[in-house]
């Protein structure tokens, strides 16, 4: 029979139907629907290392890291929201109605969580956590967070974190950084972030419908990242920003041998806390501030260095034989190079070289220079280290500028005047050092003779790193060289009419040479670099002053400085 | 084909102790005393079945054509039962509770109606093979047995059962198919259901709209409506073409998969085993239904053949909506798989169905 036949005809394909239907399923789309059903039932909960601390040389902590929780929840279940909300609103005593407008406000799309609750503390956490199968799209991020006992300290060394820029990640995607990521900005915290940051790890988690875990698939225990033990000392580091309060500038202790950085301190400062907090109004008040507090000044900021550099012109007249003890000039208060009149600062008389240092006589220099040549000082200038970075391990050194008539000539379009030699001889003009590059060039009289490459990194992760650090190079100047300009410095503090005389009365004995750096308008700059004791330099000290008045302020601040750290013992 | 009631039993045994592994193997990880013995509770109705189909295959079945109308009262007497005292569960009243355990009448009553439509269809001598009704007119034809199916299908929407109430409209159109009816009818009859359903569409109930929505497009509501289907097809699709393996089926077991221990045990099956398996499980039954409509076709009797005929395509239909729904290409309709499902009723019924067709083989060789 016909329709008997059709019957038993769709009787069979309706099961080739079904067959077909099972190859398209499992067959065909067979992966896809098992990334799918592994997507339903495998939930990755990460959990955060910690960043590595950050500790002094005595293994003081300066950073640490604490754990913190963020609760967010995933606007895609609208149904069941209200009943998270309320859950939500119970455990961290936020109002229903506050929640909701701030899941307004922040919504960006269905799919990403919006942040309801930061920093909220771990008890709250683990309410909530408890209470998760029943608030549906809440997530609670744990997020370990930088911690700044001491607020602002050494907040320009240490640097900031926060969320990582485009530009950083187009460079650093190679090494697993991805977006969101929080990185360092600035000081160690950039410099060494790769080792700093934490591995994140978590647990894979089998879960039911109703997302509770039922096993747990696998564990990836996550790693903190690396301690990193500083040269800075934690003590000299307070009395250093004690004093220098909220005066602008930069104050630098070196240790004058290795090149360890004791103290750097740059003023103004930014508390590293509130990109933290992410508290948007005091994170732009610091970008916003004139004053640049992001600026680490003691390596970013060029300022001329006037007075200070005269050591090195010093140095250039007694290698080249120039000029020797014996030589003096008389100064009238000014000079006359070609038809311009350079004053001096003063009427000093007769003086030779000592004399000229300690009382920082500009018309000596101005001769001494005339007699050099610009070339020459150029070439000690950059002997000395300047015009270049230090090769400091911090980020976003600056490199200075000593000008020459080459660059003159090709940059200006004009010669090189007698006139610019004089500005050259006493660090005014186009010059520009960093505090940094002053304390490493002061150092090289308080060790006799070589640059030292500046640190800060003693140890990572307990391994000592100073010594791929601990460059020096001899300048091979004459040892009568060094022991006279020492003699100098020192006369600077010890003579009654020296220019840093005020430094006299500590109990160390220091010397030093001051500078009042010209920076119309305003008011100048005041420097003052030196070292202390004198007979065995421990220390090398740059007090520099934006637009802080005349070398005095500056001594009067390094006075404070060297007076407080004896009371502590450091010396 | 000798040993027609033989394989038949050997395949339904089969398919029935695959069911109690995939029944055990969704709910043995659930927690409470209640999914623990839920494969234990299948397994003494299989054996329940079992015993049925053992009385049933040696009880003539012409004698069922002396119950027919008996059988049928009682079929609606139970379905007001239902509609009156009924237990309601999961948002439809189906069940009815008969001493310890919760019975559902609709799954009998399909049975016993394709029973009636043979019986209506054929005359009571064995000898006259020539089935009467292609002399019939459309009131004998068409109009008066639908009223006789309606009753009972109206009834069981009304639960409701959606599911069900649809097989036994299939039941019937292929029946009257079978039974030689002018095929002008059978268009006539099409046309009407066809140009009535806009209007029954407002008599289904507001489930019942969203699922046959959401079948067409399940991501209209993938948390609601459509979650049932897509977690069916994930389950389905993630068990590839070796399957998970027995007991590690994450889709069924971690309850992602809804029903999975009843409509959607072929997910649960089908997750595990992978397509292999269930290539092999689609194959027994379309060899057990293979069988059935051999019996039908080498019966003589008018009766016995439309009899076997009804049986062997409801179980079929049954068969097919269910793994079709499975797999996404039917709407979602409550319609147990038949041998594999959980549910007393369900089994007991299909076993029954199947001693019916072992009878009218052993029967019809007896002549």
């Amino acid at each position: 029979m016909i329709r008997i036949k059709i019957i038993t005809i769709l009787v069979a394909c309706a099961f080739l139907l079904l067959i077909f239907g099972l190859i398209f399923l499992e067959v065909i789309q067979g992966n896809k629907f098992r990334a799918l059903s592994d997507k339903n039932s495998i939930r990755l909960l990460p959990q955060s290392g910690a960043r590595g601390k950050i500790l002094d040389r005595d293994g003081n902590v300066i950073v640490d890291s604490k754990l913190s929780y963020d609760v967010m929840i995933s606007p895609q279940r609208s149904g069941s929201r209200e009943e998270a909300l309320m859950g939500v609103s119970r455990v961290l005593k936020i109002s229903q109605n506050d929640l909701r407008e701030k899941i307004k406000k922040d919504y960006i799309s269905m799919s990403v969580p919006v942040v309801i609750a930061k920093n909220i503390d771990i008890k709250k956490a683990i309410a909530l956590e408890e209470l998760k199968p029943d608030l549906a799209g809440v997530i609670i991020q744990p997020n370990p967070q930088r911690r700044y006992p001491y607020n602002s300290l050494a907040a320009h060394v240490i640097g900031y974190l926060n969320e990582i820029d485009r530009w950083r990640l187009t460079s650093l995607a190679d090494y697993g950084y991805k977006t969101r990521d929080y990185v360092g900005f600035g000081g160690v915290e950039e410099k060494y972030d790769y080792y700093l940051r934490q591995e994140q790890g978590g647990l894979s988690v089998e879960v039911d419908h109703r997302g509770r875990s039922v096993r747990v698939l696998g564990f990836k225990p996550p790693k903190n990242g690396k301690d990193i033990q500083l040269t800075l000392s934690l003590k000299i580091q307070r009395i250093v920003e004690d004093y220098l309060a909220d005066r602008k500038g930069s104050v630098i202790i070196m240790d004058p041998y290795t090149g360890e950085i004791l103290a750097m301190a740059s003023s103004p400062v930014f508390n590293p806390a509130v990109f933290v907090d992410r508290n948007g109004s005091s994170i732009s008040d610091i970008f916003n501030n004139r004053d640049a507090p992001l600026i680490n000044r003691a390596i970013s900021g060029t300022f001329p260095p006037a007075s200070v550099f005269k050591v090195i012109s010093a140095v250039a007249g007694l290698e080249t034989k120039k000029i020797s003890l014996s030589k003096t000039f008389v100064c009238t208060g000014s000079t006359f190079i070609g038809r311009r009149e350079f004053n001096c600062w003063s009427k000093h008389g007769e003086e030779n070289l000592i004399q000229a240092i300690a009382h920082s006589c500009d018309s000596f220099f101005y001769k001494t220079g005339l007699l050099l040549g610009p070339l020459v000082i150029h070439d000690y200038a950059l002997k000395f280290g300047l015009s270049k970075s230090t090769s400091f391990e911090l980020p976003y050194e600056a490199a200075g500028f000593i000008p020459s008539s080459l660059w003159k000539k090709v940059n200006r379009f004009q010669n090189w005047y007698e006139g610019d030699t004089a500005n050259l001889v006493i660090g005014q003009g186009d010059c520009l050092v960093t505090p940094l590059q002053v304390t490493r060039m002061m150092a090289v009289f308080a060790n006799k003779g070589y640059l030292v490459t500046p640190y800060i990194v003693q140890r990572i992760d307990g391994k000592d790193v100073s010594v791929y650090q601990k460059k020096i190079s001899y300048l091979g100047l004459k040892d009568s060289t060094i022991e006279n300009i020492r003699l100098g410095l020192k006369e600077v503090v010890s003579d009654a009419t020296g220019t840093g005389n005020v430094l006299s009365g500590l109990p160390v004995s220091v010397a030093g040479k001051t500078g009042t750096a010209q920076a119309p308008p305003g008011l100048s700059h005041a420097w003052f670099a030196g070292f202390f004791p004198f007979k065995n330099p421990k220390y090398v000290i740059c007090v520099f002053l934006e637009r802080g008045g005349p070398g005095y302020a500056s001594c009067v601040l390094a006075k404070q400085i060297i007076e407080a750290m004896v009371n502590i013992g450091a010396i | 084909m000798k040993n027609s009631p033989f394989l038949i039993l050997a395949i339904a045994v089969l398919i029935a102790l695959i069911g109690i592994l995939s029944i055990y193997s969704s709910t043995f990880a659930k927690e409470g005393k209640f999914w623990q013995e839920l494969f234990q509770r299948q397994i003494s109705w299989v054996i329940f079945g079992l015993v049925c189909f053992y009385l049933i295959s040696n009880l003539n079945y012409r004698r069922i054509w002396d119950w027919t109308y008996l059988l049928y009262f009682l079929a609606l007497c139970f379905l007001f039962f239902v509609l009156a005292l009924g237990v309601v569960r999961s948002g439809a009243q189906r069940w009815l509770k008969i001493a310890w355990f919760n019975f559902q009448p609709s799954d009998i009553a399909k049975l016993i109606l394709v029973i009636f439509l043979a019986r209506y269809f054929s005359r009571k001598s064995v000898d006259d093979i020539n089935l009467p009704s292609s002399r019939f007119g459309v009131f004998r034809g068409l109009v008066l047995p639908f009223i006789f199916t309606a009753i009972p299908m109206g009834l069981i929407i009304e639960q409701p059962d959606l599911g069900s109430g649809l097989l036994i409209l299939t039941s019937f159109i292929v029946m009257l198919y079978l039974t030689n009816i002018r095929l002008r009818y059978i268009f006539i009859f099409l046309l009407v259901i066809a140009l009535a359903s806009p209007f029954l569409w407002h008599f289904l109930h507001d489930y019942q709209k969203e699922r046959l929505l959401v079948f067409l497009n399940p991501n209209i509501d993938p948390l609601g409506a459509g979650y049932t289907i897509i977690q069916s097809k994930i389950a389905i699709g993630s068990g590839g073409f070796f399957g998970k393996g027995w007991l590690s089926g994450t889709q069924s077991q971690l309850r992602f998969l809804p029903e999975s221990h009843t409509d959607f045990i072929f997910a649960t099956f089908s997750e595990q085993w992978g397509f292999l398996g269930s290539f092999i499980l689609i194959g027994l039954y379309y060899f057990l239904i293979r069988q059935g409509i051999l019996i039908a076709q080498r019966t003589q009797d008018a009766f016995g053949r439309l009899l076997a005929f009804g049986i062997s395509l409801m179980l079929g239909t049954q068969v097919f909506v269910n793994i079709a729904m499975n797999l996404g290409l039917a709407p979602v309709v409550g319609l147990p798989l038949p041998l594999m499902s959980y549910g007393g009723s369900s089994v007991l019924t299909t076993f029954i169905a199947l001693g019916i067709l072992v009878n009218i083989d052993k029967t019809r060789s007896v002549f």
